[in-house]
């Protein structure tokens, strides 16, 4: 079959034998099935064994800075979305804390108590989905039809609440746009209650199983000063024995408020992230089994307000902007010019399921941001792999980059 | 959510038919398209999902392979960008023909949102498309959609024929 | 005449702004207010020259001489328990103060504090590597570089990360547009196809407002389709979806939607 004219020389083939030292190079990616995105490896091997592991990213770089630097801060919102695309709100939210903070703004108890619901929600759906492509990655298909199953239910609440199933801008500066839709508490309650015996069933099947703990146990250690050192956080950091959640340590929302224990292990190998990531579940159901509470006590007390009230930053009410000419005015203003947060600079880091989610803003005073950085714990995850894959075989690559669980669009960015 | 009911030997007269070769061609071409597992962004996981156990593509016939010498359709699902443009002209080149693309979501048909330096504003800038499946991200239902309408469209061509292949040049 | 545009900042600018607004500022408070803060300044102060220090959001600012970051670095890691580097990245001023910002955003978590190291460097000049103390500096840097153009020295292995080798230009400088140069538009028509193709292929369509006037007679219109080429009225009625062929399709029977059964529970 004829092939289409192109200029794109062999430069570059799978593998090279020709090496003196009997050193075999493997291309791995950057379009592999169990890469988890874009990732390119180049494996330096002898026989089977990693010698020298060198990631290529960028394959997803879509320059989100830079339109950071051209956009509005409400813009910039649903872009926020795209960067860590399991867990979209839990970017939502660290953007909008990260502008709450720079313009310093207190949002509503009822407010507070939804995002919380939905980060939660958001932290379940990215645990189920490590789960599910990872156990893919390592050969349990079960695993994977399983929690693809749990994971539509979730996305059934999350789409009755903001209509959308992947990408959701369920967060706004100053609070959240909607209140929570009259089936919410109902179905996140019949989900919670099969939770457990859905974990249970998962861990009966990986936990004992020869072939997941051969593929998991003893494989992939990150030692403490490594992980420290390489900027590991979230799961990555609690498995290799540091005990450092910032909804723990740094609370933000409401987070103090409710009870959760932190697990950590000193393992630090894969299967130790594994059970992180299945405790983590456990300790998210928990949570949201007291923000339910939280909510219904918030009905209770007639909280009603779901927007910060700051004319200067955050539109009216949707009534106020009908019926009042300044709310109107200025709700004008904020859409077609863009708010204008005070000159200063802000890191904010928040506790997303990857790890730490960051914002550095440096605003100079006008609409758009003058320079945002993304702090994305994705991006030293993959860097680790520089560190950590040396030394071990050319199967243990795939589940190691499983149990990273980096994102591309959080790589990237 | 709809269940169908479906009796396979006795809707379409089994197990004796008459047919014509382009039928019959064309009714396996259609009815085992396999895909390439394309997933670069965040659509990926549509398409996963689509896989998955709700939404199961294996009722139709489309099963996920990972390497495109057994792919027939290449599902772009996701952002395309300048750096990663080469891999998918090469990926396209080995699929062996006949063979289809299917770009799935704003990021492939247009570049979408990321208006940017580093993105390729649709991928029929370097590989030619059968289908655009518009949404950011497109729903399963949205991909199940497409595939009926490649399915339709693998049926109104001539088996027997040699297919011209597609070029952009 | 037309009106000119500097190209030192080829970012958005606000259309509009109010002569006399004045920005606020976000508060910045003296670091004698937080004690764990003071004491690590005064560590630091006894060795280096710092030129400003302040608390802002919680988070102390410091201001270094940029041949100091090293040791300063070195300094907080050792005695002063900053044991993470969570971030770093540099801040283009080019156009106001000629040379670029360069942020370290430290973490300790002993003490529960984070802290900000900042430095200005002139345009060309490169910075110290810190690298050997922070390993996620690594790829901080070459991201830096790869972003604003700036080197760090001593580094292992300064290429670009996120842009591919052979690509022109540094994407974060205020100096490159948003939709990029001549160079970026053409880069894969020029890598695969070859220079000659940019005729065939033509330009990208970077107008989001553009409106092609065949779109909406081409345009899918789900449930309201119609044959390709009819002038739309916009009363089309709604077509019932068919993923089938009239007279059906061989061995396939035709779907019959009056024997579907509509789950309404999926959690059943």
């Amino acid at each position: 079959m004829a092939q289409i004219k192109n200029r794109l020389t062999p430069f570059f083939e799978n593998i090279t034998f020709d090496r003196e030292d009997n050193e075999m190079i493997l291309n791995f990616g950057p379009q592999h099935p169990s890469a988890h995105g874009q990732l390119r490896l180049i494996l330096h091997l002898q026989q089977e064994e990693i010698v020298k592991a060198h990631p290529d990213i960028g394959y997803l770089h879509r320059g989100m800075e830079k339109m950071a630097e051209n956009m509005i801060y409400n813009e910039f919102m649903p872009t926020t979305d795209r960067m860590d695309y399991i867990a979209s709100s839990s970017n939502n939210y660290g953007f909008a804390l990260a502008v709450e903070k720079l313009i310093g703004l207190e949002v509503p108890r009822r407010a507070k108590v939804i995002r919380m619901m939905l980060l939660e929600i958001n932290r379940l759906m990215s645990h189920l989905f490590w789960l599910a492509t990872t156990a893919l990655d390592i050969g349990a298909m079960t695993i994977f039809l399983f929690a693809f199953r749990e994971r539509e239910y979730l996305m059934d609440i999350l789409e009755g609440y903001c209509g959308a199933r992947l990408t959701h801008a369920a967060i706004r500066i100053g609070g959240v746009p909607l209140d929570i839709q009259d089936s919410f508490i109902t179905q996140l309650r019949v989900f919670l209650d099969k939770l457990p015996q859905n974990i249970k069933d998962y861990e009966d099947l990986l936990d004992s199983n020869r072939i997941w703990l051969m593929r998991m146990e003893e494989v992939g250690v990150i030692s403490k000063e490594m992980a420290l050192s390489w900027g590991c956080t979230g799961p990555m950091l609690r498995a290799s024995g540091v005990k450092w959640d910032i909804r723990k340590e740094e609370p933000y929302e409401l987070y103090d408020e409710v009870e959760f224990n932190v697990p950590w292990s000193d393992k630090g190998d894969n299967f130790a992230r594994y059970r992180m990531y299945m405790e983590e579940m456990r300790e998210s159901a928990k949570i949201l089994y007291q923000t339910i509470t939280m909510y219904q006590k918030c009905v209770k007390d007639g909280q009603t307000e779901l927007m910060a009230h700051s004319p200067k930053y955050i539109s009216a009410p949707k009534l106020d902007i009908m019926t009042q000419n300044y709310s109107l005015m200025q709700h004008f203003v904020l859409v077609t010019q863009g708010m204008r947060p005070p000159v200063g600079e802000v890191y904010i880091p928040t506790e997303s399921p990857k790890g730490e989610l960051g914002f550095y803003i440096n605003s100079q005073g006008g609409p758009y941001p003058y320079r945002l950085k993304l702090r994305t714990p994705s991006f030293w995850h993959t860097g680790i792999l520089t560190d950590l894959l040396p030394g071990h075989y050319i199967p243990d690559v795939v589940s190691i980059i499983g149990t990273t669980n980096i994102v591309f669009g959080e790589v990237d960015r | 959510m709809a269940q169908h009911k479906v009796n396979y030997t006795q809707s379409g007269g089994l197990p004796v038919a008459l047919t014509s070769i382009d039928k019959i061609v064309n009714w396996g071409r259609s009815n085992s398209i396999w895909a390439l597992t394309y997933g670069l962004a965040c659509c990926g996981i549509e398409m996963m999902a689509s896989g998955a156990s709700r939404y199961d593509f294996d009722r139709f016939g489309t099963i996920f392979r990972a390497s495109p010498r057994q792919a027939d359709v290449m599902i772009v699902a996701g952002t395309l960008t300048k750096k990663h443009a080469e891999f998918i002209k090469r990926l396209y080149d080995q699929m062996t023909e006949p063979r289809w693309v299917i770009s799935m979501g704003s990021c492939a048909n247009t570049g979408g949102m990321f208006n940017t330096y580093a993105t390729v504003q649709g991928v029929d800038r370097v590989i030619p498309v059968d289908l655009y499946l518009p949404g950011c991200a497109p729903r399963p239902e949205t991909l199940q959609y497409g595939v009926m309408l490649l399915q339709q469209k693998i049926r109104a061509n001539k088996a027997s024929r040699a297919q011209v292949a597609k070029r952009l040049m | 005449m037309r009106v000119y545009k500097p190209k030192d900042n080829v970012q958005k600018k606000a259309y509009y702004s109010d002569r006399f607004f004045i920005s606020p500022q976000v508060p910045k408070f003296d670091v004698e207010s937080d004690e764990v803060f003071a004491k690590d300044l005064e560590a630091i102060k006894a060795k280096f020259e710092v030129k400003e220090a302040y608390i802002q959001v919680e988070q102390m600012v410091v201001f270094i001489n940029p041949e100091d970051n090293f040791k300063v670095l070195e300094l907080l890691k050792n005695d002063l328990e900053y044991t993470q580097l969570s971030e770093m990245s540099a801040i283009d001023w080019l156009a106001d103060k000629q040379g670029f910002e360069i942020f370290y955003q430290m973490l300790s978590m002993n003490k529960r504090k984070r802290l900000r190291i900042k430095m200005f460097i002139k345009n060309g000049e490169a910075v110290n590597s810190v690298e050997k103390l922070f390993r996620s500096a690594d790829w901080s840097e070459r991201e830096m570089f790869d972003m604003f153009g700036i080197e760090a020295n001593n580094h292992p292995f300064m290429k670009r990360i996120l842009m591919p080798y052979d690509w022109k230009g540094h994407p974060l400088l205020k100096t490159y547009p948003l939709e990029g140069d001549e160079f970026a538009a053409w880069y894969e028509v020029d890598k695969i196809f070859g220079k000659e193709a940019r005729d065939i292929i033509g330009p990208e369509l970077r107008d989001t407002a553009k409106v092609d006037r065949y779109d909406s007679d081409r345009f899918v219109r789900l449930g309201h389709e119609v044959p390709k080429g009819t002038t739309i009225t916009g009363n089309e009625p709604k077509v019932e979806q068919n993923y089938q062929e009239e007279d059906g399709v061989f061995l396939v029977k035709k779907l019959n939607k009056k024997d579907s059964v509509i789950v309404t529970d999926p959690q059943r």
